[in-house]
């Protein structure tokens, strides 16, 4: 889209200011080119998006095993996963628990430290990069290896518990604690939206702040009434960000269970439990049927979440 | 902006979209066929490991050779991918024309349709009529059996005798015998090494069962009582109380890995239940010479139930437009001496009586052994079954309520029963 804006916008801006029909002639010929430019992504978002997008609407109602073709059983897939489908049930509980719990903790997170960090440390820049750094490498399946190595039941955390004469459980592999584990992965690649408060910091006016400590406001006082209110939008923004990526996640579960969801569930995301439907039980109708729920989800909560942000979100320049 | 470079641009964008498009076309008709020079080209597709990859590299090459004429391209992938990516290419119309596949998707891919009949294509005289006839459904040909493995207890005897214990007599144990003799090594060894690292593998329950009369899968139904699946369960329950296994979570811990990751891989088990091509790998890894033993017995049990398993099957597509060229390769592959000689046991041991006799001598010292049991077991051995649809998903559901009983989130009783639901409902349709 913001292509499509940027190019038209281009257009417009180079066109000349003199003569009638040679300027539309020009700027037919300008738009025909922009259009041939843009050729290539109009190919790539009707064939490698919305047609699938609507191929996966239609098999949703379909009963499709991949191998053979797709059978219309109107909404029997929407039903069944209502009614008599628990582990649909438990892979949606497993996913709120986890968004629930790990997009806050993990904005806290972000937000802390993107304060100390706008302390105007020495080498702000390192340190920035050093806590950016998950972020690019979280979601990664090197890194999902490497976490069920760290948190196994002789992995490194247990090694530095034992040190002190504690013994750890199984991080990953007791179903009373591997989502957990996943969840402090996920707040650990809290670099991203760090970043984006870093700069959010960045555009407050340091005359307010000059201007509540004549007024005698403190520290605390000063974080409660200017930082905060003046932060809102890039909170929300890293919420509705937040939210929705965190209930897309997949590689996690997927490399740290083995691509079983397990121990026992406990970590059976709902984009994982989607996964195993279409592409092990052969149920690609289901899958699909799975999919647009989710996509009404994540489109229900973004829409809460727009519609909440009247009450706390403050934009500086409506009042 | 001149006109002259707009000229310009507009034809570099007219050349990028037919480029663009050319290119969508090529790599739709790609399916189709034959190569330029008038050779037949064949699909061959296959998972595996490199080792496995470099070695079919080779045989699809003495094919070419002997057969100048037909061109085999394989297409390979990691084996958790690999259903995935075929079944993709089958839904696209776009099936490869010789498929490798195993004993779980075999129902799956013939029931659908998919695969060709080969009886009378290729040449099964010399084969193992057990292990073909699992390849055979409702009187057709479909799979002919690449080689056979039996599932079997792996055994380092060496550290059963320094845990202080005598290794026992695999033709008359129990599974009491087993369990005691397990707990006893992990005492003996100071906890060092533990008796025995346990498997959800749906083998050991299909032996178990058989041995109490009952079958994993009675055709379209789950054939094990709530009883069998609780006595099973307790078995885990007794390693894991008398230590002779790690507990439930560090025991799924190692249950997810690789063979030479394994405790008996690492040296830190007497015992596990494998499929016997493992052995080498096993063998290799932990650098101790192991032993197959039979599983062990029910009390008054009078059968093993113990069987030989198509390591894989070689299917052709229906829809192949070089069924000839297709059977031909098959018969290469499972009865041509040459192929044998480089593919060894790579695909399980051959089930081929004369290929095997010429690369005996050939074969490592682990494949030696595994063949020696599987001879002396032989007369034992009950029928393969092939699982019916759905069976993929089985697997799955019963590691997922042996888990839910081990860490004491459900009663064996509530399980069982919730097992049985499900994994019925998963192959009734």
């Amino acid at each position: 889209m913001a292509d499509t804006v940027a190019v038209e916008r281009r257009a417009k801006a180079s066109g000349p200011v003199t003569g009638g029909s040679r300027t539309t002639e020009r700027k037919r010929r300008e738009a025909r080119a922009a259009y041939l430019f843009l050729a290539p992504w109009f190919v790539g978002l009707f064939v490698i998006t919305i047609g699938p997008i609507l191929a996966s609407l239609y098999l949703s109602f379909t009963d499709y095993s991949l191998l053979e073709e797709a059978k219309w059983v109107g909404f029997d897939n929407y039903v069944k996963m209502f009614t008599e489908d628990p582990r649909f049930v438990s892979s949606l509980k497993v996913t709120t628990i986890y968004v629930v719990v790990s997009v806050p903790l993990q904005l806290a997170f972000a937000l802390a430290l993107a304060l100390v960090l706008d302390r105007g440390l020495r080498g702000l820049p390192i340190y920035r990069s050093i806590f950016y750094l998950p972020s690019l490498l979280g979601g990664s399946v090197a890194i999902a290896i490497l976490w069920r190595k760290v948190f196994g039941a002789e992995g490194l955390v247990n090694a530095v518990l034992g040190v002190f004469g504690i013994q750890g459980p199984g991080w990953v592999s007791d179903p009373d604690y591997a989502l957990g584990t996943l969840i402090l992965l996920h707040v650990w690649t809290f670099g991203a939206p760090m970043i984006i408060f870093l700069a959010g910091l960045r555009q407050i006016p340091s005359s307010y702040y000059e201007a509540a400590s004549v007024d005698g406001a403190g520290r605390l006082r000063q974080f409660r009434s200017i930082t905060l209110p003046l932060l809102t939008p890039i909170i929300f923004f890293n919420l509705v960000l937040e939210v929705i990526k965190s209930f897309q996640s997949f590689t996690q579960s997927f490399i740290v269970s083995n691509g079983s969801g397990g121990p026992a569930d406990s970590t059976l995301f709902y984009t994982l439990y989607l996964y195993l439907k279409g592409f092990k039980n052969y149920d690609m109708g289901y899958a699909a049927a799975m999919a647009w729920v989710l996509l009404l989800i994540i489109a229900g909560l973004t829409g809460v979440n727009f519609l909440a942000s009247k009450y706390w979100v403050f934009y500086g320049d409506s009042k | 902006m001149s006109s002259g470079k707009k000229m310009w641009s507009a034809r570099v964008g007219g050349a990028l979209l037919s480029a663009a498009l050319l290119a969508t076309t090529a790599a739709c008709g790609g399916g189709s066929g034959d190569s330029a020079d008038g050779k037949v080209k064949l699909r061959f597709s296959y998972w595996g490991s490199d080792s496995r990859q470099k070695l079919t590299e080779q045989v699809i090459k003495k094919f070419e050779e002997k057969n100048p004429t037909i061109d085999v391209e394989g297409e390979f992938s990691d084996w958790s991918s690999y259903y995935e990516s075929l079944s993709t290419k089958v839904a696209g119309g776009d099936a490869p024309d010789v498929m490798t596949i195993e004993i779980k998707g075999l129902r799956e891919y013939a029931g659908r349709g998919i695969l060709a009949d080969l009886a009378g294509k290729v040449a099964t005289s010399d084969l193992d009529a057990k292990v073909l006839g699992t390849g055979a459904l409702d009187g057709k040909q479909y799979a002919v059996p690449s080689g056979a493995n039996a599932f079997a207890l792996v055994a380092n005897t060496a550290a059963v005798e320094k845990a202080g214990q005598k290794a026992p007599d695999d033709a008359t144990w129990t599974w009491d015998d087993y369990l005691g003799l397990a707990a006893k090594i992990t005492e003996g060894s100071g906890g060092k090494v533990y008796g025995t690292q346990y498997t959800f593998n749906s083998a050991y329950l299909t032996i178990f069962a058989a041995q109490r009369g009952e079958k994993f899968f009675d055709g379209n139904k789950i054939g094990v009582t709530p009883e069998t699946l609780k006595a099973w369960w307790g078995n885990f329950q007794k390693l894991i109380q008398t230590k002779g296994s790690p507990d439930a979570a560090k025991s799924a811990e190692v249950d997810a890995n690789s063979p030479d990751q394994s405790l008996l891989g690492t040296g830190t088990a007497a015992f596990g239940m494998w499929w016997s091509n493992q052995l080498g790998t096993l063998s290799k890894a932990s650098g101790q010479e192991l032993t197959l033993y039979r599983l062990p017995k029910a009390k008054g049990a009078t059968t093993s139930g113990m069987f030989l398993q198509p390591a894989m099957y070689y299917t052709t597509s229906a829809k192949t437009e070089h069924a000839a060229e297709a059977a031909k390769f098959i018969d290469f592959l499972v009865n041509d001496p040459d192929a044998g000689a480089i593919l060894l046991s790579d695909r399980g041991l051959p089930v081929n009586s004369k290929v095997l006799e010429a690369v005996k001598s050939k074969l490592p010292p682990a494949d030696v052994k595994t063949l020696e049991f599987m001879d002396k077991i032989r007369p034992e051995l009950v029928d393969a079954v092939v699982p019916p649809k759905g069976a993929s998903g089985v697997e799955d559901i019963l590691k997922r309520y042996s888990e839910e009983v081990l860490f004491g989130r459900m009663t064996p009783d509530d399980a069982a029963q919730k097992f049985l639901t499900e994994a019925n409902a998963a192959i009734a349709g």
